[in-house]
C-alpha cells in the first residue's frame, strides 16, 4: 500500500456565514480502496463531497487529486473524477443517448464505442434511445452510474448512491462499486447515513460529526481479537437459578427472560458448562457482535444532529 | 480549451431538442404570413407596398424575438438549477467561465437564427403577396435610404437592443436561478421601458441621458442623427456608449455570481 494517493485533503474548512461547516477535514484515499463516509444528517458529508468536486468553494485548506488542485487546477484535477451528487438527475427531454452524448463531448478521451461499451455494462441498451422522463428511478440511477464511469475515472465520487434504490439495485452497485475497484484500480469516495450498508461496501470508514473526523475505522481486514467482550444471551429453564449459580461472572441480567451478560469467547464456553453442570436447561445461547451501527451510535450520541 | 464548439454545440442541443422551441419558430415564421394574407383579404394587394408591410411585421416579429430570447436565456442557467444537472454539468473538465460563455453564445445564436428567418420570411410572403420588392423604392419613411439600406439597418439595430434585453435577463438567470423572476422582470422591462422613458425625457436633467431606457430602441436613429427626444439630443455614437456600459457592467455580475456560487442545491 505504497502508492500514492488518490485523493488527499488536507485541513479542509469551510465557513459558512458565522458557522463553521466543515471544521479541518483531512484524509487520503488510495487506488482500489472504497472509503465510506457516515455521518448522521447535517454533520457535512454532502458538503465535503461537493468540495471535493468543486461544487462548492473550501475556506481554508486545500484537495488534491492525484497531483492536481481542485482549487488552483480545476480542470485537470476533475478530468479525474467520475461522480453522482445525491439522485443523478438527467435532462429529461433528451434521451438517455443524448445525456451520455452531452457529457462525452466535454471530455475528448470519450470515443462512440466507449459510449456503446458503458450502455452495455450498466445494462440500458434496450432503453437509451427513450426520453429519460420515461425512466424508472432505477433506470436514471444506472444512466448516473453510466455518465460517471464514462471516462474511467481513477476517482469515483457517490454521495447518497442507494437512495431511493431498491434491494437488488443496492446489490447490484455494490458489487459494481467493489468490482471497480478491484479489477481496476479506481478509488472510490461514498457518502451514506445507511450504515450496514457502508458496512458491506466499504474498506475505511471515516465518521463524520458537527464537520468534523471524529473517528477513521477500517471495516474488512480487522483482526479479530478473542479477548473482546461481546454481549451473550442464555436461553435458560430457571433464568433466576442461572443467575445465582453465575453470581459475580460478567454483571449477569435478566432481560425478557433471557440471560444477558458479557463474556470473550472462551467465557462462553466456561459459562455454558457450568449452566449445564448446575441441572439448568440452556435452549440457546447467542452472541451479539457489536455493529457497525451499535458503534457509530455510540460515538455520535443519539442528540446531537446538526 | 480543447474544443469549446462542443460545449456550444450541447446547449444548442438542449435549446432545439425541446418542443417549445419549434413551438416558437412556427409562431415567427406563421404570423408575418397570416398578417399579409390578412391584409389582402381585408383590402386587396395593392393597397400597401411590399416593404412597408415587412416593416411592420418586422416590428411586431421582433418584439415576440426577444420575449423568447428572454425566455431561452433565462433558463439556460436557472434551468439547470432547476433540474439539478448543473451538479453533473460543473463537474466536468471546463472552467465555469467557459461554461457560462457557451450558454451566452448559444442564446444569442438563437436570437440571431430567429431574426435572420424573420428577415427571410417577412421579404419572401411580402414579394409573393404584394408583387416584386423594388431595390430602388425610396418611401418618405425611409429618410432618403433605399429600402433595403433601411431595413438593414433597421434589422441591425434592433438586434442590438435586443442583446441588451437578454443580457440582463441572462445575468437574473444567472443572480437568482430562478428562470421565472428572470422571465418576468426582463419583460416588464421591455414594455415598461418605452413608459420610463416617456417620463423621464420630460425633464432636463442631464443624467437621463445615462439611463438604459433611453437608449434601448436605436432604430429610432435612422435618419434623425439627434434621437428621438427633443430636449435630449444625442447622437447613436453616445447611445451605444452607453449601451456598451450597460453590457459590460451586466455581464460583469452574471461572470462573478455564477463563478463564486457554490452548488448547494
Amino acid at each position: 500500500m505504497s502508492q500514492a494517493p488518490v485523493v488527499r485533503l488536507q485541513n479542509v474548512t469551510k465557513v459558512i456565514g458565522k458557522r463553521t461547516i466543515i471544521d479541518g477535514v483531512s484524509f487520503e484515499v488510495r487506488p482500489g480502496e472504497v472509503f465510506g463516509f457516515l455521518g448522521p444528517n447535517g454533520s457535512g458529508k454532502t458538503t465535503t463531497i461537493r468540495m471535493i468536486v468543486g461544487l462548492m468553494g473550501m475556506t481554508a485548506g486545500d484537495i488534491h487529486i492525484g497531483e492536481h488542485s481542485v482549487r488552483s487546477d480545476f480542470p485537470k484535477a476533475i478530468v479525474q473524477v467520475g461522480a453522482i451528487v445525491e439522485n443523478p438527475e438527467m435532462y429529461k427531454f433528451l434521451t438517455g443517448y443524448q445525456n451520455l452524448m452531452h457529457y462525452a463531448r466535454m471530455n475528448p478521451s470519450i470515443t462512440k464505442e466507449r459510449i456503446q461499451e458503458v450502455v452495455e455494462l450498466v445494462g440500458l441498451q434496450g432503453r437509451i434511445h427513450d426520453k429519460v422522463k420515461k425512466y424508472s428511478l432505477g433506470m436514471r440511477q444506472r444512466l448516473g452510474v453510466a455518465q460517471a464511469v464514462m471516462h474511467k475515472p481513477k476517482l469515483l465520487v457517490l454521495d447518497e448512491p442507494t437512495n431511493g434504490l431498491d434491494p437488488a439495485g443496492i446489490r447490484e452497485l455494490r458489487d459494481y462499486l467493489r468490482r471497480l475497484a478491484q479489477d481496476e484500480g479506481t478509488a472510490v469516495v461514498v457518502s451514506s447515513h445507511l450504515l450496514s450498508e457502508m458496512e458491506l461496501m466499504c474498506d475505511r470508514v471515516a465518521i463524520l460529526q458537527n464537520g468534523k473526523i471524529i473517528d477513521v475505522r477500517s471495516i474488512r481486514g480487522q483482526d479479530n481479537d478473542v479477548k473482546t467482550l461481546e454481549e451473550v444471551s442464555f436461553d435458560v429453564d430457571h433464568p433466576d437459578a442461572a443467575l445465582g449459580i453465575l453470581e459475580g461472572l460478567g454483571n449477569g441480567k435478566i432481560v425478557d427472560g433471557l440471560l444477558n451478560l458479557s463474556s470473550d469467547r472462551a467465557g462462553v464456553a466456561a459459562l455454558n458448562r457450568r449452566l449445564v453442570e448446575a441441572g439448568i436447561n440452556v435452549y440457546g445461547i447467542r452472541v451479539k457482535t457489536k455493529s457497525l451501527e451499535d458503534q457509530f451510535l455510540e460515538m455520535t450520541g443519539s442528540e446531537t444532529i446538526g | 480549451m480543447a474544443n469549446f464548439w462542443k460545449l456550444v454545440q450541447n446547449e444548442n442541443m438542449k435549446i432545439y431538442r425541446r418542443v417549445r422551441t419549434w413551438i416558437m419558430l412556427g409562431i415567427i415564421v406563421g404570423l408575418p404570413i397570416l398578417i399579409s394574407l390578412g391584409v389582402v383579404a381585408a383590402s386587396g394587394s395593392d393597397s400597401v407596398s411590399s416593404w412597408e408591410m415587412m416593416l411592420n411585421e418586422s416590428m411586431i416579429s421582433f418584439i415576440l424575438i426577444t420575449i423568447f430570447t428572454v425566455v431561452v436565456a433565462s433558463e439556460t442557467v436557472a434551468g439547470e438549477f432547476t433540474w439539478g444537472t448543473i451538479k453533473l454539468l460543473l463537474i466536468r473538465p471546463w472552467s465555469r467561465s467557459a461554461i457560462l460563455l457557451s450558454k451566452y453564445l448559444s442564446t444569442l445564436l438563437f436570437a440571431l437564427l430567429f431574426a435572420v428567418v424573420t428577415f427571410i420570411v417577412t421579404m419572401l410572403i411580402n414579394m409573393a403577396v404584394f408583387g416584386s420588392m423594388d431595390q430602388s423604392e425610396i418611401l418618405s419613411r425611409f429618410f432618403g435610404l433605399s429600402a433595403i439600406e433601411y431595413m438593414l439597418q433597421y434589422y441591425l439595430l434592433q438586434f442590438l437592443g435586443l442583446v441588451i434585453i437578454v443580457t440582463f435577463g441572462f445575468m437574473m438567470s444567472s443572480a437568482f436561478r430562478s428562470s421565472g423572476l428572470a422571465i418576468g422582470i426582463s419583460i416588464s422591462l421591455l414594455f415598461m421601458g418605452s413608459i420610463i422613458t416617456g417620463l423621464f425625457s420630460m425633464t432636463d436633467k442631464a443624467w437621463v441621458e445615462y439611463i438604459l431606457f433611453m437608449h434601448l430602441d436605436l432604430t429610432t436613429y435612422i435618419g434623425n442623427k439627434e434621437g428621438p427626444f427633443i430636449n435630449h439630443p444625442m447622437s447613436l455614437g453616445f447611445s451605444l456608449a452607453v449601451l456598451a456600459g450597460y453590457f459590460i457592467l451586466f455581464n460583469l455580475i452574471s461572470w462573478t455570481v455564477f463563478r463564486k456560487r457554490d452548488i448547494a442545491a
